[in-house]
């Protein structure tokens, strides 16, 4: 269903501008790496379809309406509604955008403060670098969800704590590898020169040696984006997450859709296709990504 | 060698202290504690001084660092203490959960493991074949999809087909393995193909990057036999880096499958992790964190270990 608008996104792409570099270099990245382009084509739907929700969905994702409690998929309802009565198919579209705004939220910041840890790291070296990387190998022992549940915990939830819950755990991450691409571009002679010239030891990180590590950032970005939406559906199910009656993905597969799996299957399989697809096209994207801007690097 | 292990092995010290000391003040930082919890939840109101003797009784009212270097000094004879909650000695909280843990994390592990590297080497085999992108998207749908919500619709199929619900009460295998087996091969299955997937990415780039190596072309050029190169050459060389994704996610396993355990009524490490916190009891959370730290850190020594042993480039 989705996967045919993608391939239009990327046939269309030339009539736009044509002689652009944007547009030959998008071209050229749809055309040796296909499924890339499917992912990327399934994100922008996602991206609309968050945007243009109230447009969109056909009813109020937070409306009860106790008349159509769990009434299956129908001409009145596409994808049928809970146990309160409101309509999955509008929630799913609202959910949309509490997923992508937890994902990009905690992906951006997760790998910016990993990449400005991890260069730091490298770049001053000696102590800095000994007592940066042990408090990192700290974290990393805690396993990501128990990390994030501590922090909800002491926060309390609400969304820009569950983004901050997301984001702690995947710095030490980023900054992880991050740090080891750094640390070969500190021996660059440009950086010497940099040194040479006098510059500040701000500007020679931010101006010389966070550019050069761009590709493993993006890198990390786009597989953190995925994991961030998994990890938030994961806090949400377990009520840790986003808040009812606010839409979201993981949230919606909480309590009733479990009790009454058996006679309403579409409220627990809806929301999971849901989750899969869009973390499935952010990997599908960063993996050809990933291929495309450094093959050496192996990221899981 | 005998030094780098030594030197590996002291290093692991400090990075459990560091452990133990953020979740002892990460405890303290939550709002509310034990005796508030429970005072509130028994009759609704407690008097201060009721409060102030609970806490005494606990040891909560002295000073944090007293509190800390206590603690440490009952982990360093390994006595962990007492559940705050239940009163029961830790060891015996965590005795039965742990087996059930560790046994799912085994089934899962030869789920992954036997899903995983056929998968990756026919995957590398065939590159930018069909085949290659057909198990590329198995892979990455397995990344993809939520194992909580894999367990959820495969529990709804064995019951909508097959009118069969799993075991709801964990049986020990050495009871009855086949009630065990019933019960915790759903899980596996639902953990497993997340896992497995992680672990066929990795064999399919480390089999590629394999496949290219001047040994390979070696043998083929002396015309040894295709089946004979793959096994004898190629896996065994791609296995190190698939061994280290199969070990880092088994500690992983042990601690982090939280969701899961919840849709399959697993009273696992996971549960008890979220009841502890919940209840704020302070040494079973720091108990249970220690271990599944003190699982991740021994998991990636031996790990290190094993590269040194098993590449003879590796010398340190």
């Amino acid at each position: 269903m989705a996967i045919n608008p993608a391939i239009d996104v990327a046939t269309e792409a030339p009539t736009a501008e044509p002689g652009s570099r944007w547009v030959s270099t998008l071209l050229t990245f749809c055309r040796r790496r296909p499924l890339g382009a499917i992912g990327a084509g399934i994100v922008v739907i996602m991206l609309l379809v968050a945007a243009f929700a109230p447009w969109l969905a056909p009813y109020d994702p937070v409306a009860v309406d106790f008349g159509a409690m769990l009434s299956p998929p129908g001409p009145k309802h596409w994808l049928g509604t809970d146990a309160f009565g409101r309509d999955v198919l509008s929630r799913l579209i609202y959910g949309s955008r509490t997923a992508l705004l937890v994902g990009f939220g905690a992906a951006l910041l997760g790998a910016t403060a990993g990449a400005v840890l991890g260069v730091g790291s490298a770049y001053f070296g000696g102590k800095i670098d000994l007592y940066l990387q042990r408090l990192m190998d700290v974290l990393l022992c805690f396993p990501l969800i128990i990390l994030a549940l501590a922090i909800v915990a002491i926060m309390g939830n609400n969304l820009s704590n569950l983004i901050l819950a997301i984001t702690i755990p995947m710095i030490p991450r980023c900054a992880l590898v991050i740090r080891s691409s750094a640390l070969s571009i500190r021996e660059m002679p440009y950086v010497d020169a940099a040194r040479a010239s006098g510059f500040t030891h701000r500007r020679i990180i931010l101006r010389h040696m966070l550019p050069n590590v761009m590709a493993p950032y993006l890198i990390m970005l786009t597989a953190f984006l995925g994991q961030a939406i998994l990890l938030e559906a994961s806090l949400s199910f377990l009520g840790l997450g986003v808040q009812e009656p606010t839409a979201a993905w993981g949230l919606m597969l909480r309590g009733a859709a479990v009790e009454f799996a058996e006679t309403a299957p579409w409220m627990a399989i809806f929301p999971g296709v849901a989750i899969s697809l869009s973390v499935f096209a952010f990997n599908l994207f960063g993996d050809s990504l990933r291929d495309a801007l450094d093959p050496k690097l192996r990221t899981l | 060698m005998a030094r780098y292990i030594v030197k590996r092995f002291l290093l692991m010290i400090p990075t459990m202290i560091g452990v133990a000391a953020l979740i002892f003040f990460m405890m303290r930082v939550v709002p509310g504690d034990i005796v508030e919890l429970r005072m509130s939840g028994e009759s609704g109101f407690a008097s201060k001084e009721q409060i102030a003797l609970e806490r005494a009784r606990f040891g909560l009212d002295r000073p944090l660092w007293r509190q800390f270097v206590e603690w440490m000094w009952g982990l360093a004879r390994l006595d962990f203490g007492r559940s705050m909650w239940t009163g029961a000695s830790i060891g015996s909280e965590i005795q039965l959960r742990f087996l059930l843990s560790l046994e799912l994390a085994v089934l899962a592990t030869s789920v992954a493991v036997l899903l995983a590297i056929p998968l990756g080497v026919i995957a590398a085999l065939k590159q930018d074949t069909w085949v290659d992108y057909a198990v590329r998207i198995f892979s990455i749908a397995g990344i993809a999809t939520p194992s909580f919500w894999l367990g959820i619709v495969l529990i709804l199929g064995l019951l909508i087909i097959f009118k069969w619900l799993p075991p709801m009460v964990y049986t020990p295998p050495w009871v009855n393995p086949w009630q065990n087996l019933a019960q915790l091969i759903w899980p596996a299955l639902a953990v497993g193909y997340r896992y497995s997937a992680v672990a066929t990415r990795m064999t399919r780039s480390a089999m590629l990057e394999v496949l290219r190596e001047d040994y390979i072309r070696t043998a083929r050029a002396k015309g040894l036999w295709e089946k004979l190169i793959l096994t004898r050459h190629a896996l065994k060389n791609a296995m190190l880096p698939v061994l280290t994704v199969v070990g880092l996610e088994f500690a992983f396993l042990m601690g982090g499958l939280v969701v899961t355990e919840q849709v399959f009524n697993l009273n696992g490490l996971g549960l008890l992790f979220v009841q502890s916190v919940a209840h704020r009891d302070y040494t079973l959370t720091q108990a249970l964190v220690l271990l599944v730290a003190a699982i991740f850190i021994i998991v990636n020594f031996l790990m290190d270990l094993m590269y040194a042993w098993l590449d003879p480039r590796i010398r340190y």
